[in-house]
């Protein structure tokens, strides 16, 4: 079964146990070219899509899923962007294709979590989802809970991609996080956030 | 042998085509009762992608009509560029009503504009906000006004046209049901309910049935201006006395479906295969290798120079070896 998860899932095998997977992921080739740095973003793309469709009409339809994946595309080009810049003076040990397709592997924790937001919303009545999701530990631990494994999973990513050492490896991170987070959350609420940021600052 | 990627890949496409297949659109026939053209109506939408939404402007307006309303206001955060996108989108090519909007984002307070068209500055007092809206000819609505907005409101509550009843908000807790009641109460303004659409849940949750004397914009503005508006809000029915005698003799307008959206068997099948079809597809969509090799635990090579130097040309299939990291 560990063999079958290991040849069929590599996706699974990182969200296990990363520390293992990723360096043996990353010694093993993977066809596709191009295509290869592009194949996973767009998939998270269009997870996204059909999530936006669930959440919305309780069903996925062309109509909501196909423009959703189009808008939601800036999320994966947020992160394309966010490692490419952390992994341009790195001594990467592939080819950065395949680094953004490892890296897009370890995206595990991030869809179980959309997926389970989004069966909340596609199959409980509209006023008991609110008031659920309304309670602390249901809006955010599972959210935190993602943050946090997400974190190890690509701490140990940039360790063994990335040869970066405990160090290295944990500031590629952070800055990663700080780019990526920021641009997303800026084209997303920048509006909102900006009148509560110059209130505060009094400009 | 039929791999989990391939049943992953059928079950999305098997809720794609049912999705699509059941999301027609179903005529309603107008409600008019008392002499008025009765309108449901959602006054607080966001748009992608300023807004914290989901969904452009047209995408709002499309699933405005699947939700069976015939009016909206699109409220973008501090700006009204939203509500034309999709005022000329609903002209153009059909739909509910469209009302430019905006929702006047300030720090302690939020003002629902509806019916303006320029920008109000987000700096203005609620006060100096309302009279600014009705400047311009637009009605005014308190946004989600919990205890914590009301020190903002105090100088305000005579000017406000609307207030907020029930949304999401509401849904929440019954304590916050209970402070939107309170201001309900002491503004004496038009009872409102709105879905503050941002994305979760269905458009159109809360709505406002507005007993309208055309279906014309400015008919909504004069019914929201004479507090001709009704609310149904978990049984509740909140709004003018009469008019809710009206609704009740009728019977016709009620709250929106409490069973889960997209309802019939086809949605409900959609969604399923949605559901398990994307959690296949993300944990089984790509093999591990190329040629399906499993990596055997304890395996270890070395460092090639010249494989990386290789690495990224197109169809190029290579061997790249790695050490593993050092604990």
């Amino acid at each position: 079964m560990n063999e079958l998860l290991k040849a069929h899932s590599p996706e699974a095998w990182v969200l296990l146990r990363p520390r293992a997977a990723w360096p043996r992921l990353a010694g093993f080739a993977a066809e596709g070219g191009r295509w290869l740095a592009w194949r996973r973003p767009l998939l998270f793309a269009f997870v996204l899509g059909c999530i936006v469709s669930l959440m919305t009409s309780g069903r996925v339809t062309l109509r909501l899923a196909g423009p959703a994946t189009i808008y939601w595309t800036f999320v994966p080009l947020c992160e394309v962007a966010s490692l490419a810049a952390v992994g341009a003076r790195s001594r990467r040990k592939v080819p950065i294709s395949r680094a953004i397709d490892l890296f897009f592997m370890g995206h595990g924790v991030w869809f179980l979590w959309l997926i389970g937001f989004a069966a909340v919303w596609a199959f409980c009545p509209a006023p008991h989802a609110f008031a659920w999701l309304s309670k602390p530990w249901v809006r955010y631990g599972p959210v935190f809970a993602a943050i946090a494994w997400s974190g190890y999973i690509d701490f140990w990513f940039f360790r063994s991609v990335f040869a970066r050492t405990r160090a290295g490896a944990a500031c590629a991170l952070l800055a990663q996080r700080l780019i990526c987070w920021s641009g997303a959350l800026a084209l997303f609420l920048a509006p909102s956030a900006w009148t509560v940021l110059a209130s505060r600052l009094g400009l | 042998m039929i791999t989990p990627r391939a049943i992953s890949a059928c079950l999305l496409l098997a809720a794609l085509a049912l999705g699509t297949l059941s999301d027609a659109l179903h005529e309603r026939a107008p409600v008019i009762l008392g002499g008025y053209r009765v309108l449901a109506a959602d006054f607080h939408v966001h748009s992608f992608p300023l807004s914290g939404s989901n969904l452009a402007p047209w995408d709002i307006v499309m699933e405005a009509r699947r939700q069976g309303l015939d009016a909206i206001a699109l409220t973008g955060h501090d700006n009204v560029w939203e509500g034309r996108a999709g005022r000329w989108f609903s002209s153009r090519f059909g739909g509910p009503l469209v009302l430019v909007g905006e929702e006047i984002h300030a720090p302690g307070h939020h003002v629902i504009a509806v019916g303006i068209h320029r920008t109000i500055s987000w700096r203005l007092s609620a006060a100096a906000a309302i009279d600014e809206v009705h400047a311009q000819g637009g009605i005014a609505i308190a946004a989600h006004p919990l205890a914590g907005s009301w020190p903002a409101f105090a100088a305000a509550m005579g000017k406000l046209d609307g207030t907020e009843v029930v949304q999401p908000t509401a849904l929440e807790s019954e304590e916050n049901t209970a402070q939107l009641r309170q201001f309900y109460e002491r503004a004496r303004a038009a009872a409102i309910g709105s879905s503050d659409y941002h994305g979760a849940g269905p458009l159109g949750v809360c709505r406002t049935y507005v007993f309208s004397r055309s279906a014309t914009e400015q008919g909504i503005l004069e019914a929201l201006r004479a507090g001709r508006t009704v609310v149904f809000d978990r049984g509740r029915i909140v709004g003018d006395p009469a008019l809710i005698r009206l609704a009740q003799q009728d019977g016709r307008l009620a709250e929106p479906p409490t069973p889960p959206p997209g309802q019939g068997l086809l949605a409900a099948l959609s969604r399923t295969c949605g559901l398990l079809g994307l959690a296949g597809i993300v944990f089984f969509g790509f093999r591990a290798s190329a040629n399906g090799a499993v990596p055997q635990t304890g395996q270890h090579s070395r460092h090639s120079h010249s494989a990386r130097s290789r690495g990224g040309r197109g169809g190029h299939a290579e061997k790249t070896v790695i050490e593993p990291p050092s604990p």
